[in-house]
């Protein structure tokens, strides 16, 4: 796909013709308040990434799905009705490749071999997504680590990045392609230059794919591993670490009801919760924080990447390390994994 | 708004029968009718397969299919009352207006053991699902695709057993051994006594070309596999189908997996084969 410039002359109309008939999300704040909300641009470039992922555009932390009511005078008492997706068009400024990569892995959970959740669908497929590459990686990034890439172009439609104060841009998708040509940017050959910055990118950042230990090991055998009970040691069980995770897709289902009716809503919920999985007969499969511990990890390093073709649970992003009152650590963890297995 | 388009729709059904299968009222089962015929097209299963029955205001809870598909104009469910949701459904009455939602997971593999014998070993309430099968396959369509049909069934005590109507017919026919058992003699029984692991061991038929389906508590499951290990049966011909938390059953809100695998997407029928590759968070 070809690249284009945007001159810094030019950024404010670029950004403008981006919210043509749709909202412009991009992050905007510093460090821990850096979030993704409705701009219109210019976007500040000098942010590290957004405190929560974007996950959250597709994937409210609490949405309503379905409603009904209880009158027996109205039509359908006690039958519920789809509130639908709620979906509006939506193009996002600024995703990191990591967290792009990361709602590509929950684009195949929520639209799996069997079943396509609609609210996901919805948001997703109207969502258009421009990355910002990073030319130099904060402290908690490791996304080569993870065989990921500073300029990683999973789950975009555009990358972009900083160019003599204006912005380099490669459209990735059809759509991303029209989008780009709606805009003032112009025409540019910088395949080789986005090559030797993704290179910078990645020798800045230290080890490359560095758990393909884990890869090749059996299954049972980092389940089976002694290590286990010592690498739950330190957890609170918070559930912080899947708050941020920009992969961590799990919820939980409630109705929310009165006299008159109510509604059917999802809530994000968390494998670290001893309620997670435990049976009305009282049986709880991962009965203590070393089971679930466990689970987490074993999801993101040795679940995922069966179910996905090799490709890791664990963009990289940083957040759980940066988040986790314990300091647990996944690098840590999964190199104990690696090694363990070895 | 058929959950052809929205997996998250409910059907709506009214409950057409009640029946209170226990003494101490513990298991109800429910016939639901879809308040749209079509609904009843669209809701196309096989045994083997679980449902989510959905009430509004109380939410939903994960229930084996207790009817065949071959029983036309309702479905059946048996349900536990053990937490919020099954102990509401106990109390409503026939009439009332609710949800089902599914089919979900996969059904025992009915269609690929053709030609097979099959020996289908039931525990306690887990009978639901193994009731469907068996009516599955005794129907005329496909009774002539298999080969020996032996049904075990064990529960607590007489009142704990379900489904005696269909089971005193079995006994009746001769193109299927039934056996049913209750765990301690009572007055009156003049069936067999004993825990299902040591009737089977009695009866078990040969392994050769013989698949077993295996429902129960895990007790039950655990010693009842070394009885057909001893028969010479293979982890492979053992199917069994596992009950985990579930939300959505579709494979997304992850707290049912069993490792890798989903128990509501990916299941909840496994082969022993299969889990004994897997960890045992079940």
């Amino acid at each position: 796909m070809p690249e284009y410039l945007v001159k810094e002359s030019s950024l404010a109309s670029f950004f403008q013709a981006l919210t043509q008939g749709r909202r412009l999300l991009a992050p905007q704040g510093q460090g821990d308040n850096c979030h993704l909300e409705v701009s219109t641009g210019p976007v500040s470039l000098d942010y590290a990434n957004t405190h929560l992922s974007p996950k959250a555009v597709f994937f409210p932390q609490t949405e309503k799905l379905l409603a009904f009511h209880k009158l027996a005078d109205k039509p359908k008492p006690h039958q519920y009705q789809d509130l639908g997706d709620k979906a509006e068009p939506t193009v996002i400024f600024g995703i990191r490749p990591c967290d792009a990569k990361g709602l590509s892995i929950s684009n195949k959970v929520f639209q799996n071999d069997r079943f396509t959740d609609p609210y996901w669908k919805g948001k997703y497929e109207k969502t258009l997504k421009i990355g910002l590459a990073c030319l130099s990686p904060s402290p908690q990034c490791f996304c080569a680590a993870m065989g990921g890439s500073p300029f990683g172009e999973v789950g975009l439609d555009v990358l972009a990045y900083p160019k003599d104060k204006g912005l380099g841009l490669r459209t990735l998708s059809p759509a991303g392609e029209e989008l780009i040509e709606s805009t003032s940017a112009e025409k540019a050959d910088l395949a080789s230059e986005i090559q030797d910055l993704a290179k910078k990118a990645i020798e800045a950042q230290g080890p490359l794919d560095a758990y393909q230990a884990i890869d090749a090991s059996k299954l049972m055998d980092l389940y089976q591993a002694k290590h286990w009970a010592n690498t739950a040691e330190p957890c609170l069980g918070c559930g912080v670490c899947t708050f941020f995770c920009p992969t961590c897709h799990c919820f939980d289902l409630q109705d929310e009801a009165n006299d008159l009716g109510g509604v059917r809503m999802r809530n994000w919920d968390t494998c670290m919760s001893q309620l997670f999985t435990a049976h009305g007969s009282g049986h709880n499969p991962r009965p203590s924080k070393v089971e679930r511990v466990r689970q987490r990890f074993m999801h993101k390093l040795k679940y995922i990447p069966i179910k996905q073709d090799g490709v890791r649970g664990c963009t990289g992003c940083g957040r759980c390390v940066v988040m986790c009152p314990a300091n647990i650590d996944i690098r840590s963890v999964a190199a104990t994994m690696a090694q363990a297995s070895a | 708004m058929s959950s052809v388009n929205n997996p998250y729709m409910p059907y709506p059904v009214r409950i057409a029968n009640i029946v209170v299968d226990s003494p101490d009222k513990s298991l109800r089962t429910f016939k639901f009718e879809f308040l749209d015929p079509e609904d009843e097209k669209r809701f196309e299963y096989l045994p083997g397969q679980f449902a989510e029955l959905s009430i509004p205001g109380e939410g939903e809870i994960p229930i084996g299919i207790a009817s065949s598909p071959t029983e036309k104009g309702y479905v059946l469910f048996t349900v536990n009352r053990v937490g919020q949701v099954s102990s509401f459904l106990h109390n409503m009455k026939i009439g009332d207006i609710m949800g089902v939602r599914g089919p979900l997971g996969h059904p025992y593999p009915v269609h690929s053991l053709k030609g097979q014998n099959i020996v289908v070993i039931a525990s306690g309430f887990a009978v639901t699902t193994l009731r469907a099968t068996v009516a599955w396959l005794l129907h005329p369509d496909n009774r002539p695709n298999y080969g020996r049909i032996t049904f075990v069934y064990g529960a607590r005590s007489p009142g704990h057993l379900l489904f005696r109507e269909d089971w005193e017919a079995w006994q009746k026919r001769d193109d299927i051994d039934v056996y049913v058992a209750i765990y301690k003699m009572v007055p009156g029984w003049t069936g067999k006594v004993g825990f299902v692991p040591a009737v089977l061991q009695e009866i078990c038929p040969p392994a050769e070309n013989t698949a077993a389906i295996i429902c129960g508590p895990p007790i039950a499951i655990k010693t009842t596999q070394p009885v057909l290990f001893e028969a010479g049966y293979k982890p492979e011909n053992i199917i069994m189908s596992l009950e985990n938390r579930m939300k959505c059953g579709l494979g997304i809100c992850g707290r049912c997996n069993v490792g890798p695998e989903y128990v509501c997407k990916d299941g909840p029928v496994f082969t022993l084969a299969q889990l004994n590759e897997l960890p045992p968070e079940y």
